[in-house]
């Protein structure tokens, strides 16, 4: 069918049980308008649960059956809200084309990827087996994974996935895509290729919906942005005006946490401590696979110092070897005589590095009373992290990500650490909780004296806030 | 504040209380009524119940041999869920143990402990337990003993499966940083996670004993005459089923409420 | 097809080999303590079942002592012991006088005809409804399957047998109750088999088919365009597939554990039914080749699920 628009009218998503059908404070998303055209892309910036993703499902028909949307969504300018839901879902694929969150997740593991992309063709688009194969080769080939073809998907990488994932989505020529979180946790090289592959999308004149986190990701590919927060729109407009003159103080903060704008650090001509790591040409293998060699740092006191690179090149398996937690294949790694508790490390998922049924206060007087601290430390410490106390009564599944986190680092600094490892802090963490959390670890490591080895996928991240930045190449 | 039990769902609950029922009856029957379950009387067999509360040895009605299927079936219940108590706790405590060391060390000794389980894992467990007990056939030791030879097997390999992830996880590779102890180690993080399992399977484990000594009782490998046990009692039963089904819908049903309870009890299967 | 030669399989049936190894070991270790433990002279009833018992002679009680090594200490006795099983050689029937090779043979047909046909129904009954339910999780069909499911569980497969044969057989009289050799004969002792093993098996299906159908890539197909019925048969047979077949090998220890006791319960002349009668009549000869001969046949059948997985799933077979 031809595609003229999707228009929303003053959209709204609520829960099936609620009570009161007329009370705004039910609604999960509070009345949205927006309009999709042809040739336009339209983006959905906001943080975790600000409604950006139930907005979407709304206009698109696949909203879970506990909730329900409201107002006006025209196709058209037929209004689809009270069409029956076969005849939406009959619209899937063939108008509109949604690109999944977690691409190595939404391929059948049990069927190779070439069959994936093809089967759209065949049995959505309507080919004949043999048109249909040929199509999905050239889907491949055009974006560059015709390797993927006769693999699995447990045997593609993160980025064959993604592509394969885009080429499964689509029959080839649904005018209307909807991308939700397309470059969740991959690194800058990979999300510009991700949202260079967007924008050919909107190149070649077709719709384009796009739910992001990331600021960087709005700005590549224009068009109209609508900044959410809690469910309601905060502003929206052209993406020129809404992203670099931010009328809403939540926009300007958002756009601020970007590490893009982080203030960049003054050259550290700090005098370096004392030595507290000394590695000589440390090669690690993990399987049988050597993922580097021949890598070689010393860490002073009070040192922060960032260490990026491609995933699975073996940045966690180097943190875990200046640890002690890790032999290497090779090399040396040396530590000053000290106790071995003074040498910690930062998780990336926060719950999972604390006991999940033991309170908070329970996991740290564990601590306290295993070293002999003074429990003394721990409020000026909460202060310092800008923690209220009473979190301590609760356990790890009722705080925030970055509550949790800042916890973790409480916990270790209780030890007065000479070496913290940072693996990964703060990648499951919102944009403005990501550069709070960030701006104390570093500023309460240099208070104390303590070096950090910081791991990010995000270069421009570590080349804010690092003393300097250790980079690993691909592994081979 | 009303404090929930974590993870006790309602069906949960009802098979606790069923259970508790099922104790009570075992238990307090003998206190109520003083009828010897072997006592035979031959004016009185197969007497239809007459709920006459008055009567121990009719008030269920008798079996075949005139005694009272009352006390009969309070003994069974007693035998079956004793032998379940013992079974499982002797198996628990070195399944759980041992579960733990072989999870935790890894190594040899994990290799070691794993190999004898794998041997005993590969044959059928009613097979094993027949086996056992055909060296002393009618034996209550034997038969206790096949029954804890197979048990201690679940608890091993779960526990050993759970240490083993719980050992790689970051909180426990954290409390390691930390300098945390072994007690702190096994309060904290191992047994929070292994509790509500150990339980599940220890009323997998008590259903199984249950049913495995009524299935050998009823092909009369099992225990002896004129021991009350369930298995046996439907054996026994079975040739007058035309005459008093009543006489053996007791057991059935009391098997069904046995066996009803403890799988309740045991919630979700963490096999 | 490489998954055959490449994948994880080799590893398996060398597993599954070993399996094989350590059934023959315990069958032959329990039984070798039960030839130890049995009272009597052990060489005389031996003997009286390799030769009559009119032809008993000290001489040939000897023979027999001579033969398994019954004066041996105990250590060598055993590896004689599981030397002569490892080569196969099971001796005779202490009561009948038959080869137990022979005895466990025929007896195992009748065995397998019953196995199979039980395990068959239940694949008939058991993941077509648990599949229903599970594409529908929370419905009437579910709740209703898991009550039947957590009833059946409860109890032992000669339970389900004992109601079926007052139904059927007594309320109903449309069946015979014991026996064997005719259709009607097997009905009973199949149903209650087969039902028992499908109440498991719809409640495995069950979970497996609603884990697929709430997976990211079953989501991903739905968007994609293809239909409710397209999207199950393209993506979800088989992702469910693998897992419910995977426990229908688990389950061939209960089909073995429910032929001890439904095989005697029937009367049906199967290997369980042997082995009860050997354990009573303490033919250690037979009881060692039935529990041997039913150990073995879970391990084959489990190793035939592991080939079938590794067809039907491309990353080559169970993980």
């Amino acid at each position: 069918m031809t595609f003229h628009s999707l228009e929303a009218q003053s959209v709204r998503v609520r829960s099936r049980q609620t009570a009161s059908p007329g009370g705004a404070d039910s609604l999960l998303v509070q009345p949205v308008s927006l309009t999709l055209r042809p040739g336009h892309a339209v983006t959905l910036l906001g943080e975790t649960g600000s409604g950006k993703s139930l907005l979407a499902q709304a206009l698109i028909g696949t909203l879970p059956p506990t909730l329900v949307a409201e107002g006006e969504v025209l196709l058209n300018g037929v209004s689809q809200l009270d069409q029956p839901p076969a005849a939406r879902r009959a619209l899937w694929g063939r108008t509109v084309a949604v690109l999944p969150q977690e691409p190595w997740l939404a391929l059948d593991p049990t069927m190779r990827a070439g069959a994936q992309v093809m089967e759209t063709r065949w049995l959505v688009g309507g080919l004949s087996r043999r048109r249909a194969w040929q199509a999905a080769r050239e889907a491949l080939r055009g974006l560059d994974v015709l390797a993927a073809d006769s693999r699995l998907p447990g045997q593609l990488s993160g980025g064959m996935a993604q592509r394969v994932a885009f080429a499964a989505a689509q029959t080839g020529d649904a005018p209307l895509l909807v991308a939700d979180e397309p470059t969740k946790g991959l690194d800058v090289s990979r999300r510009d290729q991700v949202t260079a592959l967007l924008d050919r999308h909107v190149q070649a004149g077709g719709a384009l919906l796009t739910i992001t986190h990331d600021p960087a990701v709005a700005r590549a590919l224009g068009g109209t942005v609508v900044v959410m927060r809690d469910g309601a729109v905060l502003e929206q407009g052209p993406a020129a005006e809404v992203l670099f003159r931010p009328a809403h103080a939540f926009t300007q903060a958002l756009l601020a946490a970007d590490p893009e704008g982080w203030p960049r650090r003054e050259s550290a001509g700090a005098p370096a401590g004392q030595p507290v790591l000394t590695a000589r040409e440390v090669a690690v293998a993990r399987g049988g696979r050597t993922l580097f060699s021949g890598l070689s740092l010393d860490l002073a006191a009070g040192e922060v110092v960032g260490l990026s690179g491609p995933s699975g090149c073996g940045k966690s398996s180097f943190g875990d070897v200046c640890l002690g937690l890790l032999e290497p294949e090779s090399g040396t790694v040396q530590r000053p005589a000290m106790a071995p508790y003074r040498w910690q490390k930062l998780y990336q998922d926060p719950p999972a590095a604390f006991a999940p049924k033991v309170s908070l206060r329970t996991a740290l007087m564990d601590v306290v009373r295993r070293h002999r601290c003074d429990p003394a430390a721990i409020s000026p410490l909460l202060r310092r992290l800008g923690l209220d106390e009473a979190l301590l009564d609760r356990l790890p599944s009722q705080v925030s990500g970055g509550e949790l986190q800042r916890l973790a680092l409480l916990r270790v600094l209780l030890l007065k650490p000479v070496f913290l490892f940072a693996d990964e802090p703060t990648s499951r963490l919102d944009l403005l909780t990501q550069q709070e959390t960030i701006g104390l670890l570093t500023a309460a490591a240099r208070e104390q004296g303590c070096a950090v080895l910081l791991v990010s996928h995000d270069r421009t991240l570590l080349d804010r806030v690092c003393d300097r930045v250790l980079t690993l190449p691909a592994a081979a | 504040m009303i404090r929930t039990v974590a993870g006790m769902t309602a069906q949960r609950w009802m098979g606790a209380a069923l259970l508790l029922t099922l104790l009570g009856f075992g238990w307090g029957v003998p206190l109520v009524w003083s009828v010897d379950p072997a006592k035979q009387d031959l004016m009185l067999l197969l007497t239809p119940p007459d709920f006459d509360w008055a009567d121990g040895v009719t008030l269920l009605g008798t079996d075949h041999l005139g005694r009272s299927l009352l006390t009969r079936l309070a003994s069974a219940v007693r035998l079956s869920l004793g032998l379940a108590l013992i079974g499982v706790v002797t198996a628990a405590v070195p399944g759980v143990l041992l579960g733990m060391v072989a999870g935790w060390s890894g190594g040899w000794v994990d290799r070691g402990l794993s190999l004898l389980a794998d041997a005993v894992f590969a044959l059928p467990g009613l097979l094993l337990v027949l086996l056992v007990l055909a060296i002393a056939p009618g034996s209550f030791i034997a038969l206790y003993v096949g029954i804890a030879l197979l048990l201690w097997l679940e608890f091993f390999r779960v526990v050993r499966a759970q240490v083993r992830r719980l050992r790689q996880a970051p909180a426990v590779q954290a409390s390691l940083l930390l300098g945390l102890g072994p007690v702190l180690l096994v309060r904290r993080h191992l047994w929070p996670e292994l509790a509500p399992v150990v339980l599940t399977l220890a009323a997998f484990g008590a259903a199984a004993t249950v049913m495995a000594t009524a299935a050998l009782g009823f092909v009369s490998v099992g225990l002896r005459p004129p021991v009350a046990e369930l298995g046996l009692m439907m054996t026994e039963l079975l040739p007058y089923y035309e005459e008093a089904p009543w006489a053996l819908a007791q057991p059935v049903a009391v098997m069904v409420l046995l066996g009803l309870s403890l799988t309740l009890l045991a919630g979700k299967d963490p096999r | 097809m490489g998954a055959l030669i490449n994948g994880p399989l080799p590893r398996l049936l060398l597993a599954r080999a070993g399996q094989a190894v350590l059934v023959a070991v315990m069958v032959g270790v329990l039984t070798f303590v039960l030839v130890r433990a049995l009272p009597g002279d052990m060489a005389y009833r031996i003997a009286a079942g390799r030769y009559g018992f009119d032809w008993v002679s000290t001489a040939a009680a000897e023979a027999v002592r001579q033969d398994l090594g019954l004066d041996q200490p105990a250590p060598l006795a055993l590896l004689a012991w599981l030397w002569d099983l490892l080569r196969l050689d099971l001796g005779q029937s202490l009561v009948t006088g038959q080869t137990v090779a022979e005895e466990v043979g025929h007896q195992f047909g009748h065995s397998l005809l019953l196995a199979a046909s039980a395990a068959g129904l239940s694949l008939l009954i058991g993941p077509p409804l648990g599949a229903l339910a599970g594409l529908r999780p929370g419905g009437v069909l579910d709740r209703g399957l898991l009550l039947v499911a957590v009833l059946m569980r409860s109890v032992p497969p000669f339970t389900v047998g004992v109601v079926l044969i007052l139904l059927l057989s007594v309320q109903a009289r449309l069946l015979p109750a014991a026996g064997s050799g005719s259709l009607a004969h097997t009905i009973l002792p199949m149903l209650t088999l087969a039902l028992c093993l499908a109440a498991v098996s719809a409640r495995v299906s069950r979970d497996a088919v609603a884990g697929v159908t709430a997976s990211a890539f079953y989501t991903f197909g739905r968007t994609k365009g293809l239909g409710g019925g397209l999207v199950f048969w393209r993506h979800g047979l088989r992702n469910a597939g693998v897992p419910v077949l995977t426990y229908f090998g688990v389950q061939f220890v209960g089909l073995v554990e429910g032929m001890v006791v439904i095989e005697t319960l029937f009367a049906w002349p199967g290997i369980g039914h042997a082995l009860v009668h050997a354990v009573v009549a303490r033919d250690v000869p037979m009881i060692q080749g039935a529990a041997l001969a039913m150990g073995l046949f879970v391990v084959a059948m489990n190793t035939v699920i592991d080939v079938v997985c590794a067809l039907l799933d491309p990353r080559g077979g169970p993980s």
